[in-house]
Parts: C-alpha cells; sequence; structure tokens
C-alpha cells in the first residue's frame, strides 16, 4: 500500500514534467480534433489508454527481465528511438490524413470506423522516456515482481492523469477551419523534430556502439 | 462621407520638401552625435546615411508611392547588416562561431525572433531560456532587455510593420526578389501562408517543453550570415545544414524564383507572432470595393502574400500585412488605400500613408539608419 501512495504521489508531482513531455503532441492534436467536449474527453481517454499500455508493457518487460536497472543503455537508447520514430510516422499519418467529413453519411453501413492512431499517440509518448517515467521505471523494478511493477505504474499512471484533464478544453475548442489547418501543419512540424531525435539516437548508437 | 476625390500623380517640390522638413530634421537629430565624432569615416557615413534616408522620404512624399522606395532603405539595411555584424563578431572574438565557453558565459547576441519562444517559459517559471546577457556587458553590447525594449517600441510603432522597416533580415530577401525582372513561379498555394503559424506553434510547445530556444538551436536561416555553435559533433554538424539550406533555399533561391518574400510568408514564426500586433495597430490598408476591378495586381504584387480574393472581397488584407504599400502602389484604381482604423474607408487615405510614414520613417531613421551608418563607418575606415 505504502509503494501504490508513493507511485500515485510520484506521479501527481510528475505531473509538470509529463504535461512538458506530452503536451506539445497534446496540444496541435487535440485542437485539430475540434471535437467538442464529449468527444474530447473520449479522445483523452483512448490517448491516455494508450499511454497507460505502453507503461504496461515495459513494466511487464522490465519486470520479466528482473533487472534492478530498468534497461540498459544500448536497449534504453533503441527504445527512445523506436518511440520516437513511432511518435512523428504517426504524427505524419494524422497531419496528412483526409479530414473528417463535415457532414455524416446518410446512412451508415457496418461498425464505424475506428482510429487507431489516439492509442498510438499515447503509447508512444508513454514510451518515450521521459525523466519522470525513468524515476518510476527504477522504482518500479527495485519491488522485484512483474506485479510489483504493474502495480507500481498503475498509480504512477493514476497520479499523471490527472494532469491532463484540462486538455480535454482544448479539444473542445471550436476552432475555425484555418486554426485546425495550422494545427495539422504543427503536427507535422513537431513530427520532424521527433523523428530527428530518433534518427539522432539510432545514429549515435551506431558510431558509438 | 468618404472622400474619393482623385489626387493628383505627384506632387510639387516646395510642397514635398515642406512635408519631409521633420523627417530631415529628426535625421539630424539622430545623426548629430556621429557628425561631431572625431574622424572622417564616422562622419562621411553619417552624412550619407542621412541624406540617403531623407532623399528617400522626399521621393515617398513627392511620387506618393511607398513600397518602391521603402525597398531602396530595406535592401540596403538587409546586404549591410551581416557585415557590419560580422565585423563586429570577428573583432571582438575572431570568429562568426560562437565557441561553448561563451554560451555559458551568457555572451551570445540575443535576436529579436527568440522574443516569442522565452515568454511562455519566462512567464510560468520567471527564467528566460537563453544563453544571453539581461544587461549589455562589454563584450555583449546586444543585451536581452536592450532588444526587448526596442521590440516593443518597435511594435507599439509599427505593428506586424516591424517586418517592412525594421527587420533587416527581411531586407536580404527583398534584396534578392527586386533582382529578377519577372517571377518564374507564379503559382503558389495560399495555404503555405499558415505554415509560419504552425512553426511558431510548435517552437513556442517545444521551447516549453525542452526550456530550450529550440528555433535558434535548429531552424534559424540566418545563422548562416550571423553566428552559429561551433561544429563540433554530428548534432551540431546537422544545424549548421539545417542553416544553411533553409538559408539558400528560402532567402536566396525561392525569392529569387517568386519574387515573393518567401522565408517571412511562409516560413517565419517571429513574422507570425508579429502579426497579431496588426490587431492594435492604428493603421491598415483597406479596398475600396466601389473602385476595385478586381483585377488581382494587389494580390500578384504582394510580397508576402496578405492578400488573397476573400480578403480582397471583404475589403481588407490578412492579418500579415507589413504595411509595405505595394499593394497601394500598383492599384491603377486607387481602390486599395491606407486607413485609419475607426475613419470610413477612403477618407483622406493620403493622409493615412503620410502619418504612417512618419511614424514608420522615424523608427526606420533611428534604427535602420544607425545600422547602416555603422557598417558604412567600418567600411570606410577599412578602406582608409
Ligand atoms: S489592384 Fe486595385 S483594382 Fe486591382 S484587385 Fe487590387 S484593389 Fe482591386
Ligand atoms: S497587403 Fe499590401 S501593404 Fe500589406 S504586405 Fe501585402 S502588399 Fe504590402
Amino acid at each position: 500500500m505504502r509503494l501504490l501512495t508513493e507511485a500515485a504521489l510520484l506521479g501527481l508531482a510528475s505531473g509538470p514534467a509529463c504535461l512538458a513531455s506530452c503536451g506539445p503532441v497534446l496540444t496541435p492534436w487535440l485542437v485539430a480534433e475540434r471535437a467538442g467536449w464529449r468527444r474530447a474527453f473520449g479522445l483523452l481517454s483512448v490517448f491516455l489508454g494508450g499511454r497507460l499500455a505502453g507503461y504496461l508493457l515495459f513494466a511487464v518487460a522490465a519486470g520479466l527481465a528482473g533487472a534492478t536497472m530498468p534497461l540498459g543503455a544500448r536497449e534504453r537508447a533503441l527504445l527512445f528511438a523506436a518511440a520516437h520514430l513511432g511518435l512523428a510516422a504517426t504524427l505524419v499519418a494524422y497531419g496528412l490524413r483526409p479530414r473528417r467529413r463535415a457532414e455524416p453519411p446518410l446512412v451508415t453501413i457496418g461498425p464505424a470506423r475506428r482510429s487507431w492512431m489516439p492509442v498510438l499517440l499515447g503509447l508512444f509518448t508513454g514510451l518515450n522516456l521521459c525523466p519522470p517515467f525513468v524515476v518510476a521505471a527504477v522504482r518500479a523494478m527495485e519491488t522485484g515482481s512483474v506485479t510489483g511493477a504493474v502495480l507500481f505504474f498503475l498509480a504512477f499512471f493514476a497520479g499523471t492523469a490527472v494532469w491532463f484533464v484540462p486538455f480535454a478544453a482544448l479539444g473542445a475548442l471550436r476552432v475555425a477551419e484555418t486554426v485546425a489547418t495550422v494545427a495539422r501543419f504543427t503536427m507535422l512540424a513537431l513530427a520532424a523534430y521527433y523523428a530527428y531525435l530518433g534518427i539522432l539516437t539510432l545514429l549515435g548508437r551506431l558510431l558509438h556502439g | 462621407m468618404a472622400d474619393y476625390a482623385a489626387e493628383p500623380a505627384s506632387r510639387g517640390i516646395g510642397r514635398s520638401l515642406l512635408l519631409t522638413l521633420p523627417v530631415a530634421l529628426w535625421a539630424l537629430l539622430m545623426f548629430s552625435r556621429a557628425l561631431m565624432l572625431p574622424g572622417v569615416a564616422v562622419k562621411v557615413a553619417a552624412l550619407l546615411t542621412l541624406v540617403f534616408l531623407v532623399t528617400l522620404f522626399f521621393q515617398m512624399v513627392r511620387t506618393r508611392q511607398t513600397n518602391r522606395w521603402r525597398r531602396w532603405f530595406f535592401a540596403t539595411l538587409g546586404f549591410l547588416f551581416p557585415i557590419g555584424f560580422v565585423w563586429e563578431l570577428v573583432a571582438l572574438r575572431g570568429s562568426m562561431s560562437i565557441p561553448m565557453e561563451k554560451m555559458i558565459a551568457g555572451d551570445t547576441p540575443f535576436c529579436f525572433m527568440v522574443i516569442p519562444m522565452i515568454l511562455l517559459p519566462a512567464a510560468l517559471t520567471r527564467t528566460v531560456i537563453f544563453p544571453g546577457a539581461i544587461l549589455p556587458t562589454a563584450s555583449n553590447p546586444h543585451s536581452i532587455a536592450a532588444m526587448i525594449g526596442l521590440w516593443m517600441a518597435a511594435t507599439l510603432v509599427l505593428g506586424k510593420g516591424w517586418c517592412a522597416y525594421g527587420c533587416f533580415f527581411g531586407g536580404i530577401e527583398e534584396g534578392v526578389a527586386a533582382m529578377p525582372r519577372k517571377a518564374r513561379v507564379r503559382k503558389i498555394d495560399g495555404r503555405w501562408r499558415l505554415v509560419p503559424w504552425a512553426v511558431l506553434a510548435a517552437i513556442v510547445l517545444l521551447s516549453l517543453a525542452t526550456f530550450a530556444p529550440t528555433y535558434c538551436e535548429w531552424l534559424c536561416p540566418f545563422k548562416t550570415i550571423t553566428e552559429y555553435a561551433e561544429v563540433r559533433s554530428i548534432e551540431t554538424a546537422i544545424q549548421a545544414g539545417i542553416f544553411l539550406s533553409l538559408f539558400f533555399g528560402l532567402v536566396i533561391v525561392m525569392p529569387w524564383l517568386t519574387k515573393k518574400r518567401t522565408q517571412c510568408a511562409f516560413f517565419c514564426p517571429f513574422g507570425a507572432f508579429q502579426s497579431l500586433f496588426n490587431k492594435i495597430h492604428i493603421f491598415d490598408i483597406r479596398i475600396r470595393r466601389d473602385q476595385c476591378t478586381d483585377c488581382v495586381l494587389c494580390q500578384n504584387s504582394c510580397p508576402t502574400m496578405a492578400l488573397n480574393k476573400q480578403s480582397v472581397a471583404d475589403d481588407k488584407t490578412l492579418i500579415n500585412c507589413m504595411h509595405c504599400g505595394a499593394c497601394v502602389d500598383i492599384c491603377h484604381k486607387d481602390a486599395a488605400v491606407w486607413h485609419i482604423k475607426g475613419t470610413p474607408v477612403g477618407t483622406a487615405p493620403e493622409r493615412a500613408r503620410l502619418l504612417h510614414l512618419y511614424a514608420a520613417w522615424g523608427f526606420a531613421i533611428m534604427f535602420g539608419g544607425s545600422i547602416i551608418a555603422g557598417t558604412l563607418t567600418k567600411m570606410l575606415g577599412f578602406l582608409g
């Protein structure tokens, strides 16, 4: 119990750092969505679900590895590069995706089309090894078991998630078409930045072993 | 009732001289110190600059054309600024590149381009995310406080007009764009105009996230002709590659092909940020719908694509208008006019133009004039 409280508090205290890390992705994405309150909360929940999945994947992998340090320098660099490249690819796909139709079709046959992009955005931002994530990973490993690590990350996630709620307001904004287009361009610009970070990390690994 | 009476094509010399007198006196005041300094070079440079700027103003008054003469000042500023700046850097530290030690010591000259990036981190954490000095020092006279003060004054006086009367970087593009007789690339999708806003949003968000001046580190085309971090790693080599490509692509090649200020129109985040201040600026350009023939000459002439079909139909420019006056100069129907907000469109547009010009040229003499005179002094001194 003490450990879970510690994890939740760590999550709460890390909120500003999490926002700084995920804010650049969340802000243009939600503005571009022009979703309205209900859908904005829905999208945010899916994003957070993806982020939680990222945490848990990491917890299980690291717990199974049974290491005292979450990952070696090499693996950390590879994960960092993969997460950034994945994030860049998702942002590009999102930025270039054809816009939703203004009017729904008169008849829709079959289940509504769901987009995996919010999950992917959440997953890749969840795995991007920001400082609070690394601190949480070290503490989770010290629990010494997969279950302990998973529980630790669950509580840590709950603590950080509180900070994300205000972002729904961005999604609720009914901004003009021009602003939404700017937000899409912004996602492409950010994609270039994350792709660059990923490639530079990979190059560094290749050149310096 | 709007006064639509056509103005005569050009003013008489006597009246033009009279209207130029306040600017001539202001220029004299601005350069009086330099004119009294010992040394021939400094005196000659100040006198040449004074005569140059006052003559241009006289021509603007006499011919009623703005952009045609403003361009000469602006291109000269754009050409001479990097020479003077690099000259100063080489004299101070022997090279254009800034070593890491100097950055840590806060010796990086502050540039106005950084302003949009530092505002939010400074407001949230009281930290200025730029490796410069707050107040001027002997080794770094371009301090943060001085540049922000200057920017605030310019913004109050000019709004987005900073990009047409103050920004020396824009002057380089303007000079290049003026060289070819015809544009080779004419069809440009209007959505490119939104890119500077996206770059602005991206650098503000990333600067908040990383607490580093992202634009300066990664995207500034003008590092090519001012100063850059020493190339010591793959990262700094990539940065230098980005600076060079952006500079040659957006500041040299594209303006040459399009005759537009492509860096300003399609990339510059500071320009986008500065556009916001057009909202509080008292002058703007309007279209008299009853005179307009929808000939699109004004749209084609605008260096920053601040006019499109819709905006002309709505009788105004887009938010990124920098008040260069090219559209007014070219409009053969006197439909594009200078305007003071809150007054009916077409009321004494020439008076609005002159009032705007007094403010803008006053600033140009003080800021751009001192840069031109400073560089000329160095060059004349060098020539002996
Ligand atoms: S140049 Fe003059 S007449 Fe032609 S479209 Fe522009 S405002 Fe109208
Ligand atoms: S709209 Fe006219 S004044 Fe404004 S930037 Fe374009 S050409 Fe210059």
